[in-house]
């Protein structure tokens, strides 16, 4: 039952060489998306100590999230937001037992890349059209 | 040098047996999931229609009994969606001895996160 | 040839390949996470050995001889399509017939039943009997399966994913007295079965699984989780509370993370991943 080997066996090549899909490369991108709104997660709690502390330094947080810098990173964090959502609510479907045909498996992932663009681009018109 | 392994292959796989848990973690991660649907897609509305004003505004905002109480449920279910969720990361990555010390670091930093946010949420909506 | 092929972003069944492919790989370091005995280097090259040859293909072919002490390493073949069969499977006999004897792979049936020669073409696991020569890429790439310890060339040591297999105990348990006859079933119970115990064991799923990459030695991976489900849904079985006790795990099932590799790749058109989604679901029906 074990072999004796003399040295250890190599490793057939994994993620190195297995082609990227539609299922993996959406999986990850729940993953990076998650990670990303966790770290805003924690950038929500210090707007909110900053609001609470002074005028001043609300003004300062603000700043930083007005420059290009941080617009750029806002964006970034809502399709994080939209991606993770809209993925979150397909991963719902399957846990549910719902979806996994693969038509429906790759129909909703397109909705789901698709849905995460669109919805991102209507949050950015909207806040500059709110921002007047 | 590798340790030499000469256990059966079912020992091996057998590893430690079942621990006869995992439900509970799936589950919250989902039910946080369904709860997160409705107060961040609120909370994201609420920063767009705020987008410019200072914060004077954002202090009217939370002063609304139901933006507090939202704020407070999102920052419930956020925090404990976050702790499930960066759990499961470092299970999956993290294969060293470092992996337990992480998970109480990560959980522990969401309850702080969690405490401070609703903390701050309240003190804004109650007055000061 | 895959008959339908007018599709390029909506995949139907497992068999299709994507026309457009952006990626072939992950745009990682290629030696990210590998170990010293893993790493591929250069390999030899093996013009086609007629000289009439007009219609030549090339094949990379990963190489391990365990006897030399050298790392495996990324071999070159160019085959003549006119004298060859039309499967992948063909080729690789080809070759050993006419290039190189020491070729080794696993290969039984060619039908697509044994499951003995999966394999990684193109970045993906598939049955080398079962896909067509002119399906492949310019050149085609022939990996063993993935994240399998190799003996030697295309032949993994699947010693520990059977032992997985064997860990779910697929075999019928009952406490009942045994029947004079054969334990009945309802055309509908049967039908249940539908599905899952079509599974040759052939772990093109299990070898795509990422999760079962970083965490194959607690995870089970799709493979043996299908027939751990085929067996929980089977009416006879009378086990199916102990099943779900050995099954509730953070890592033997709830290491599934729905990446549904498994179900884009299974070469029998089988669905793991909902299966493992039964299982979940099973789990939470006899909490609540």
């Amino acid at each position: 039952m074990n072999s004796p080997t003399r040295h250890t066996r190599p490793l057939s090549p994994n993620i190195q060489i297995y082609r990227p899909q539609l299922t993996s490369v959406l999986s990850i991108a729940n993953r990076v998306t998650g990670i990303v709104l966790s770290a805003f997660a924690v950038f929500l709690v210090i707007w909110l100590s900053v609001a609470a502390a002074s005028p001043q330094a609300f003004a300062t947080v603000q700043s930083v999230m007005g420059s290009w810098i941080g617009q750029l990173l806002m964006i970034a964090g809502v399709f994080s937001f939209f991606m993770h959502l809209s993925g979150g609510i397909r991963h719902l479907f399957w846990d549910a037992g719902y979806g996994f045909q693969l038509r429906t498996i790759y129909a909703s992932g397109w909705a789901v890349v698709i849905a995460s663009l669109l919805l991102t681009g209507a949050t950015w018109v909207l806040s500059i059209y709110m921002a007047g | 040098m590798h340790k030499q392994d000469r256990r059966s292959l079912l020992s091996r796989a057998t590893g430690l047996g079942s621990a006869r848990k995992g439900v509970g973690h799936w589950w919250a991660e989902r039910v946080t999931a369904i709860a997160l649907v409705p107060l961040t897609i609120w909370f994201l509305a609420s920063v767009v229609a705020l987008t410019g004003s200072d914060r004077a505004g954002v202090v009217t905002w939370l002063r609304t009994p139901s933006a507090a109480i939202c704020m407070v449920l999102l920052l419930v279910a956020l925090f404990y969606h976050m702790a499930l969720g960066l759990q499961v990361v470092i299970e999956d990555y993290v294969h060293s001895g470092a992996r337990f010390a992480v998970l109480i670091a990560i959980r522990l930093a969401c309850f702080a996160l969690a405490g401070t946010g609703i903390l701050v949420t309240l003190r804004i909506s109650v007055g000061g | 040839m895959n008959e339908d092929k007018t599709s390029h972003f909506l995949i139907e069944s497992s068999d299709q390949l994507p026309l457009v492919t952006v990626l072939k790989r992950f745009p990682l370091p290629r030696k990210l996470g590998v170990g010293k005995e893993s790493r591929i280097e250069k390999g030899k090259r093996w013009p086609v050995p007629i000289a009439t040859a007009s219609r030549v293909k090339t094949f990379e072919i990963y190489r391990y001889d365990p006897d030399s002490g050298d790392n495996p390493a990324l071999d070159i073949f160019e085959i003549d399509l006119d004298d060859c069969g039309p499967m992948v499977l063909d080729a690789l006999i080809w070759i050993k017939n006419k290039v190189d004897p020491t070729l080794t792979f696993r290969r039984s049936c060619r039908e697509g039943v044994c499951g003995s020669c999966a394999m990684n073409i193109d970045g993906t696991n598939w049955l080398a009997c079962t896909r067509f020569i002119a399906d492949t890429d310019k050149p085609a790439t022939i990996y063993p399966l993935s994240n399998m310890r190799i003996i030697k060339d295309l032949v993994p040591d699947l010693t520990h994913v059977f032992a997985q297999y064997s860990l779910i105990e697929p075999w019928l348990h009952s406490t009942a007295p045994v029947p004079e006859k054969e334990r009945l079933q309802s055309p509908d119970e049967r039908a249940e079965l539908d599905g899952y115990y079509e599974c040759i064991l052939c772990f093109c799923c299990t070898s795509g699984c990422p999760s079962h990459w970083w965490n194959g030695a607690r995870f089970l991976g799709p493979a043996a989780l299908l027939h751990a489900y085929r067996w929980l849904i089977d009416s006879r079985d009378e086990a199916t509370g102990e099943r779900l006790d050995n099954l509730e795990d953070p890592f033997r099932l709830y290491r599934c993370h729905t990446i549904l590799n498994c179900t884009r790749t299974c070469p029998k058109g089988l669905n793991p991943g909902k299966a493992i989604a039964e299982i979940k679901k099973m789990i939470v029906k006899r909490t609540g």
